[in-house]
């Protein structure tokens, strides 16, 4: 998989770079607007994940260009701005989805793991990993063919985890991720753990192996080698 | 204040008249006098004229001194107004001029006379020759100047109020067409004012400062509004840096349990700075009337529902007791996000302020709606709405979510208002 990160800002580039890379990512950055629009004439990609304001243009030029060229590549933008306008008009030109700034890399992870997901399997939206089989078009999951109940919440951390295996996500992020943009006006998260926990026992009982590891009790570790 | 409130021109208009009432007053005395001066010199100008004839004439008409007892006999019955008689001895020769009321048969009634009581010789012979004019009396005299000068007076009241009505509605039309202007003024449009031409030194410098003071403050403000939103926006990037060092940390094999507590503590003070720098650029959107396009129609009640699912986490851990009486099908035409944040704020609140196994009680009719909560005390109701005031120590929030739903009821022309009854925390807002 190759992704294309448009981020003026080198700092955090190498950021989501170092988070997003490993056996099967692989990470290029563009830090302008000429660098963006060569690398995106030039190759494919899976994922782009799109800064608006960048030194030499605006990123909504290069969604433009991506979408004039009938070009597959999944679009995120991620932007400072966080303005509705940008939004509109970005999910309007193409773009597969939309993150504001300041964001948590593992949220990050899993909307490029969704956005990936959603370009690879256009009807046949069923992922396996290991045992487990999850069908999003009838939002079930399974455990060696054995169906198992998961409530929305749950079912969004397993995805969540999926999209961030072997990575060390914060309660915090874990809070964020599963209210949407209210998080940050909550003041408590304890209730992302009674959901994990309820989560862990339900695909402990369906006979999957222990995958989701606390970490320091501050945590959370989705284990899949 | 108030009442007493008088107009400008009003107030002039009472002194104006009191000092044409004073002028007036004063004045009638003085007329009176000159009036009586010039009666009293004409007179005694023509007694004297009178006498310097009769002397004349008795001593030329008359020749022989004989005749002279006769003629002022027959000369005193006619009783002209004038009589002569002979000196009596010992009486003083000189002349006097003075005036006097007596009975007049004539007039039947007492009447002020002018006399003069001159000496005359007739052939060498002293005689006292007393001249009367009958002369208005005084009181009569006052009394016709009187008059006139109340006439003056009221035709010159009636006068003041005339043009002071005139005045103030052609003098100062442009300084109330300012004024209207002024009122109607909107910081927040950006414009200034358009003020009407005038050719009036004073209201065309108060135009010409209004018009300058208005520019500054309106380039003050713009200048604020751009601050607070670039400066959120310059912000969102390092924050965006800070974050991801976090989770990055947090992969750390070798972190310690202690060292990654640490770490996750950190999650909490940059989610709220988060917050609050998103909510400033919120605000600062408004202000800057970005949020104008993207409306639509929105059902209230099932926005309320939305949001009441998104917190139902939340609602748990505190164990509150919901209650709702929603009725279906109540529209209003905003921005939803905007709508959602009015709404998520206010019940996120009832939740952050409530107490352990309160209740929360959310009403929706006839566009009003009502969301109420347990509570201990009264908020301060002065502060509630404003930036930062609100922020309390036991559950810090953003100290802008109140300032927030308050700035978009105001866009939208919404009403929403605090109130603290029987242990209840009751905000309402009306749509």
């Amino acid at each position: 998989m190759k992704l294309l990160i448009v981020e003026d800002e080198a700092d955090l580039a190498r950021d989501i770079v170092e988070y997003l890379s490993n056996e099967k990512y692989v990470c290029e950055i563009a830090g302008t607007f000429e660098q963006a629009l060569d690398k995106i004439v030039t190759y494919s990609y899976d994922c782009v994940l799109l800064d608006l304001m960048l030194p030499g243009g605006n990123g909504m030029t290069l969604l433009e260009e991506l979408k004039k060229q009938d070009r597959q590549d999944g679009v995120i933008i991620i932007s400072a701005r966080n303005s509705i306008d940008d939004k509109v008009t970005g999910l309007k030109i193409g773009a597969d989805d939309y993150l504001s700034k300041p964001f948590h890399l593992s949220e990050l992870a899993a909307r490029v793991h969704s956005v990936i997901r959603r370009k690879q399997f256009h009807s046949n939206n069923v992922i396996h990993s290991g045992e487990l089989k999850i069908d999003f078009l009838a939002k079930t999951v399974s455990v060696n063919d054995h169906p198992v109940p998961l409530t929305k919440k749950e079912l969004d951390l397993l995805l969540f985890f999926i999209g961030n295996k072997n990575r060390v996500i914060s309660r915090s992020a874990l809070a964020e991720h599963l209210s949407g943009d209210i998080a940050d006006m909550l003041d408590n998260h304890d209730f992302v753990y009674a959901h994990i926990k309820n989560l862990k026992k339900k695909l402990h009982d369906a006979g999957c192996d222990a995958y989701l590891k606390t970490v320091y009790g501050t945590g959370y570790k989705w284990e899949m080698p | 204040m108030g009442n007493a409130m008088k107009k400008l021109l009003n107030r002039t208009i009472w002194p104006f008249a009191l000092y044409s009432l004073i002028v007036l007053a004063v004045s009638v005395p003085v007329y009176f006098f000159i009036v009586e001066q010039i009666w009293e010199d004409e007179l005694d100008e023509h007694h004297w004229i009178t006498k310097n004839k009769v002397e004349q004439e008795l001593n030329t008409e008359y020749e022989n001194p004989a005749e002279i007892p006769v003629m002022l006999e027959q000369f005193n019955r006619l009783n002209l107004g004038s009589t002569i008689r002979a000196m009596g001895s010992g009486e003083h020769p000189g002349d006097s001029v003075y005036s006097h009321y007596r009975f007049d048969p004539y007039y039947n009634e007492v009447e002020r006379f002018r006399v003069l009581s001159a000496q005359i010789k007739i052939h060498n012979e002293p005689y006292r020759l007393i001249i009367e004019t009958n002369i208005e009396e005084s009181e009569e005299t006052v009394l016709a100047i009187a008059t006139v000068a109340i006439s003056f007076f009221l035709i010159l009241l009636l006068g003041f109020f005339w043009l002071n009505r005139n005045l103030s509605r052609k003098i100062w039309k442009p300084f109330y067409s300012t004024l209207d202007k002024l009122k109607t003024f909107d910081l927040s449009g950006e414009k200034g004012i358009v003020t009407e031409q005038t050719d009036v030194l004073e209201f065309e410098e108060l135009n010409k400062a209004l018009h300058v003071l208005i520019e500054k403050n309106v380039s003050v403000f713009r200048q604020q509004k751009e601050f607070t939103e670039n400066a959120s926006h310059e912000l969102q990037t390092p924050l965006a840096i800070l974050k991801s060092k976090v989770d990055l940390l947090l992969q750390d094999e070798t972190l310690t349990q202690e060292q990654s507590e640490k770490i996750e503590a950190l999650n909490a003070p940059l989610s709220r700075v988060s917050r609050i720098n998103k909510n400033l650029l919120i605000l600062a959107r408004i202000e800057n009337q970005k949020f104008a396009d993207h409306t639509e129609d929105l059902d209230i009640g099932a926005l309320v529902n939305e949001s009441l699912e998104f917190i139902a986490d939340q609602v748990a851990g505190r164990h509150i007791t919901i209650s709702k009486e929603i009725s279906t099908e109540v529209t209003v035409h905003a921005n939803r996000s905007l709508l959602e944040t009015v709404i998520l704020n206010l019940l996120l609140n009832a939740i952050r302020h409530n107490v352990e196994k309160g209740v929360l009680h959310i009403s929706l009719t006839d566009k009003k709606l009502v969301v109420s909560n347990s509570g201990t005390a009264s908020l301060n109701t002065d502060s509630l709405f404003q930036r930062f005031a609100s922020t309390s120590r036991v559950s810090p929030g953003s100290g802008l979510g109140l300032a927030l739903v308050h700035e978009i009821c105001r866009r939208y022309g919404w009403k929403v208002a605090y109130r603290f009854e029987k242990d209840m925390h009751i905000f309402a807002v009306q749509f």
